[in-house]
């Protein structure tokens, strides 16, 4: 049978984050634009949590080609380059874009926009609003998109995507009282964010389950790079319920500094020529080592330091992280923080080309769902300019692409009929699966990974993967889907990691030696689908 | 861990025909938000229980409730034993889970001029204090207009300001303000006091947008006519019967020794209407030590000018008011208004301490009165309660003269210039303050502003009685147990 509620469009884009909003504005310009959201749009994904910034060479003394290599460095050159330089070619432009569409970014006393140092770059090019940077990115693209004629569905739970034979033709959805909605369309953009939520510690917002990964993985599409999980190295630890929440990067490119329980700058003897602003994946190493080797604090972090900085420059630059802090019992202007690394962003993802096609006919993929940008680590302010550039690419060659007979299968819906009455009738509190599913990937795929600890990870994936979950009303179907999805992209994560047999970037197997550099590894991307997975070789540079 | 008690507010629209509150012990570990309870109680007792939440760290704006009737961040709010938690006071689609979508819809959008137009610094300095928004709408679930009137809210009209000030808009602001309902706004103060980001919409965005209006010809008639009348008489309201003023002498020295020494500033409508309430509380400060310096000079603190955006001779009110302490060598002001008292200590930089009447007596602590046997209730002045942090002052002093029962801090609608602008709405308010007065069952309402006196007067059957007049009635029945005692 088919729903009785079906939506027809041209372009279907699902996620409303930065990547997809930015999407929509822009296939809107070439046809009916359905955005659909499992949130309020402007609310949900993590664009608007994202508090650091977005890189963009603006300068003369900066230039795409040096924010090309530092970004194909920070990736320990495992990035698609092609997508490199189109994301800081363009990144000045969707920069633009949003100044002119009323952004309120930070400005100079000559009246520039305002950039300030982060990780692993050679330029000051993050460029910023205080530390709520997504958040003014979000309001600005809100208001852009209520002003062209895109049809928003808003709590809206996308469950799969809709095929016909390998082509993408639409999605299936449950609306907030779980009744299936039908979604066809010519394109359809996937810009669902990350998935690190299947971490136990994570600095994801409710929506990154990794539904994106696990809907294309399902549909036949390819995914790259799986492995690739960025830990950023300061998260909260304190009180236990506020574990993970991001504590900016943004803090360390103000002038914090870290200190272990001994009161040293331990980056001395990890990055001492970049220190606290060294990449992502060292410094998140350097933490993580020093708290195991016994000198964390009693919270289980390290202290990251601002007391040294004037009030003044706390209070306008880092106002978010002042009152969140302070909401917590820590003023920040004359205590430390304790911090400790936090799963925050997953560099692989949708196997895409530059102009955001997946390996399936009419499926589309912009932002964090999508694999190859950042390599094996990504540089702080990159994903914000990443969902900009991209999102745009999307949503043109989406709005582009041609009309297709939109046909669905209808078995493929009678299925999910059959498996959502199946959740009505189980008996898993699918709650439970998730927390169990957490406390795997963190025991089991963490910073530190070895064969036996990620095959054992494996399995109790797979064994929650056939537990029969029990969905309370209709209303909780969609917590049932998303659990299987977090347990499927979890899969594809342990399954990568296992693939890629040798440390890079934010990858480590502890198991085994290294035996080259990174710029000289004889691997490429690893890639995982319903088809086939393996890990792409390469000539090594002499 | 510990473990909490907890009653949430339920309701489903296809089963309940009411909201139904239900009481739940989680076991959440120390430090939980109120967000961590509920999530205690949908992963381990009632997963149909709904929410809605995203980023949990204070940035989505997704998880406003109300705990204990407050608007809060679920996600911020630190959890504690025995709360009730409800949805914002706003349309309910299922627990605690608001429609805020037609409510955000209404938050005005920047339009783009089509030529490109850059900002400068400055204007992203003015703008980024409006911006902090994170669209909550705890602010809306707080107003009293929004109840009664089609008033957007605060958080519409913040984004109004945000938006004149921006060069890059193309839109009038100033007119889609007014038409939004501008001039709805009692300045009650009570939506940036629950704002999460503590963005001052009333003064950084309500009042500056009147301003505007007002250069615009848009303010409204009766709002002119006080401005004409102060610039006339240096008043805000007719006289018509002899002021306090002119009752009172240069100085009215206490009873016993000296404790204190303070100059009044009376205000206009104790000046001119009250008279009876200000000479009460002349009384009382007699007799508990407090010396009295009247400068009759004095003038319109100019608060009904500022929060009406009817800004031109603000500056003279305040520079002569100023003067004529500061000529006196007078180093503490009491005020007996609110409305004064907040104007003076927030929108004049004084040379001179400003304190209301309430912080006066109890920081020197009062001589007991007799008890009476009433039931009083206590209406908060918003310009006391929220605009100078006065809460527990006046329920310690009225604690020793009568039984207090509380009611709802809720404005009474006679403020922001409300009460003549917009007599309707303030109307509706005061009928609702009517109501909560009368759920209390006390004989008589106390309160310690003059314009909330008048007003209230109006929409209740008790009588409506300044602070400082039931304590002078504890003092007189003391006097007459005495004197009977001496008999």
């Amino acid at each position: 049978m088919l729903a009785d509620e079906v939506v027809d469009c041209h372009v279907l884009v699902i996620g409303s984050g930065g990547a997809g909003v930015r999407a929509a504005i822009e296939a809107s310009q070439y046809g009916d634009t359905v955005l659909i959201s499992k949130t309020i749009v402007g609310k949900g994904g993590c664009t608007t949590m994202a508090e650091g910034g977005f890189n963009a060479v603006l300068r003369e003394q900066d230039s795409c080609g040096i924010h090309y290599e530092d970004t194909l460095k920070g990736g320990a050159y495992l990035n698609d380059p092609e997508l490199v330089n189109i994301l800081t070619k363009e990144a000045p432009l969707r920069m633009g874009d949003l100044v002119k569409w009323g952004a309120v970014f930070d400005f100079t006393d000559a009246d520039e926009i305002a950039q300030r140092p982060f990780g692993g770059q050679r330029f000051p090019r993050t460029c910023y609003a205080g530390d709520r940077t997504g958040h003014e990115m979000m309001m600005t693209l809100v208001d852009r998109l209520a002003a062209t004629d895109v049809t928003t569905l808003q709590e809206y739970t996308v469950i799969d995507l809709l095929r016909d034979g390998d082509t993408v033709t639409g999605a299936i959805a449950l609306d907030e009282k779980g009744t299936i909605v039908l979604m066809k369309a010519d394109s359809t953009v996937l810009a669902t964010g990350g998935g690190t939520k299947v971490y136990d510690i994570s600095t994801n917002s409710s929506s990154g389950t990794g539904d994106g990964y696990a809907m294309g993985y399902r549909a036949g599409a390819e995914l790259i790079d799986m492995e690739m999980v960025q830990f950023h190295p300061t998260g909260a630890v304190f009180p236990y319920d506020a574990r993970g929440r991001l504590v900016t990067e943004a803090v360390r490119g103000e002038g914090g500094v870290l200190k272990n329980s001994q009161g040293e700058r331990f980056m001395k003897t990890y990055d001492p020529a970049r220190m606290e602003l060294s990449t992502r994946d060292v410094v998140a190493r350097a933490i993580a080592t020093e708290i195991l080797k016994g000198r964390g604090t009693q919270n289980g972090g390290v202290h990251l330091d601002v007391t040294h900085l004037p009030r003044e420059q706390i209070e306008s630059r880092l106002p978010v992280m002042l009152e969140q802090f302070l909401k917590f019992g820590v003023d920040i202007r004359t205590a430390p923080m304790e911090v400790a690394p936090t799963a925050h962003h997953i560099m692989g993802g949708l196997r895409i080309t530059p102009e955001c096609r997946t390996t399936l006919p009419g499926l589309f993929a912009c932002g964090e769902v999508s694999g190859g940008v950042h390599g094996a680590n990504r540089l702080g302010g990159n994903a914000l300019a990443e969902t900009q550039v991209f999102g745009k690419r999307a949503g043109e060659a989406a709005g582009k692409a041609g009309k297709r007979q939109k046909t669905a299968d209808e078995r493929q819906v009678d299925t999910w009929q059959k498996r959502l009455d199946g959740f009505l009738t189980g008996s898993m509190n699918p709650a439970q699966v998730r927390k169990k599913l957490q406390l795997a990937m963190w025991q089991g795929a963490g910073i530190f990974r070895n064969a036996g600890a990620l095959e054992e990870t494996l399995q109790t994936i797979r064994q929650l993967q056939t537990v029969n979950l029990k969905a309370a009303s209709a209303r909780n179907l969609a917590e049932c889907c998303i659990v299987q999805n977090m347990c499927l992209t979890a899969s594809l994560i342990c399954r990568s990691a296992l693939l890629r047999t040798e440390s890079r970037g934010a990858h480590v197997r502890t198991d085994i030696t290294a035996t080259h550099d990174a710029e000289y590894s004889p691997f490429g991307h690893t890639f995982v689908s319903n088809a086939r997975e393996g890990i792409e070789t390469r000539e090594v540079k002499a | 861990m510990k473990e909490l008690t907890v009653t949430v507010r339920r309701f489903d629209p296809d089963v309940d025909k009411e909201p139904r509150f239900v009481t739940y012990t989680v076991r959440v570990s120390e430090g939980a938000r109120v967000l961590n309870v509920l999530h205690a109680i949908h992963d381990s007792i009632d997963p149909t229980l709904s929410y809605r939440y995203s980023c949990a760290s204070g940035q989505c704006g997704s998880c406003a409730v109300r705990v204990n009737g407050e608007p809060v961040l679920a996600c911020m709010e630190e959890a504690k034993d025995r709360i009730t938690i409800e949805p914002l006071n706003l349309a309910v689609k299922k627990d605690l889970i608001t429609d805020l979508v037609p409510r955000l819809d209404q938050i005005a959008s920047l339009l783009p001029k089509t030529e490109v137009v850059l900002p400068k610094k400055a204007d992203i300095d003015a703008i980024k204090p409006l911006k902090d928004c994170i669209e909550c709408l705890c602010c809306v679930s707080a107003c009293p207009a929004v109840d009664v009137t089609k008033f957007l809210g605060p958080t519409a009209m913040r984004q109004e300001m945000r938006l004149a000030l921006d060069p890059r808009d193309s839109g009038d602001r100033i007119l889609d303000a007014v038409r939004d309902g501008l001039f709805t706004c009692t300045t009650c103060q009570a939506c940036w006091k629950v704002c999460p980001k503590k963005i001052e919409t009333p003064a950084k965005a309500i009042e500056k947008l009147r301003a505007h209006a007002n250069r615009r010809g848009f303010t409204l008639p009766r709002h002119k006519e006080v401005a004409a009348m102060v610039k006339e008489t240096g008043r805000s309201i007719p006289r018509t019967s002899e002021s306090f003023l002119e009752k009172v002498g240069d100085v009215i020295e206490p009873d016993g020794p000296v404790k204190a020494t303070v100059g009044l500033f009376i205000g206009c409508v104790y000046n001119l209407r009250q008279q009876q309430s200000a000479l009460d509380a002349m009384e009382v400060l007699k007799r508990n030590g407090i010396r009295v310096i009247i400068p009759k000079e004095q003038v319109c603190c100019g608060s009904p000018l500022i929060r009406t955006g009817q800004l031109a001779y603000v500056d003279e009110l305040k520079q002569r008011n100023i003067e004529t302490f500061t000529s006196r060598g007078i180093d503490t002001v009491l005020t007996m208004c609110a409305g004064c008292g907040t104007t003076l200590k927030h929108d004049y930089q004084t040379p001179f301490t400003v304190i209301d009447i309430n912080e006066l007596l109890t920081q020197y602590g009062i001589e007991a009165p007799a008890k009476l046997p009433i039931k009083a209730t206590y209406h908060d002045p918003c310009h006391l309660m929220r605009g100078q942090d006065i809460h527990d002052q006046p329920r310690e002093l009225i604690r020793q003269v009568v039984d207090l029962v509380e009611m709802p801090s809720i404005c009474c609608g006679s403020g922001g210039g409300v009460r003549a602008g917009n007599p309707d709405e303030a109307a509706a308010l005061g009928k609702r303050r009517g109501e909560e007065i009368k759920k209390t069952g006390a004989e008589i309402v106390i309160t310690s502003c003059p314009f909330c006196e008048f007003h209230i007067a109006g929409h209740t059957d008790k009588p409506v009685k300044n602070i400082a007049t039931v304590l002078l009635e504890g003092y007189r029945e003391k006097d007459r147990k005495t004197a009977a005692g001496k008999d």
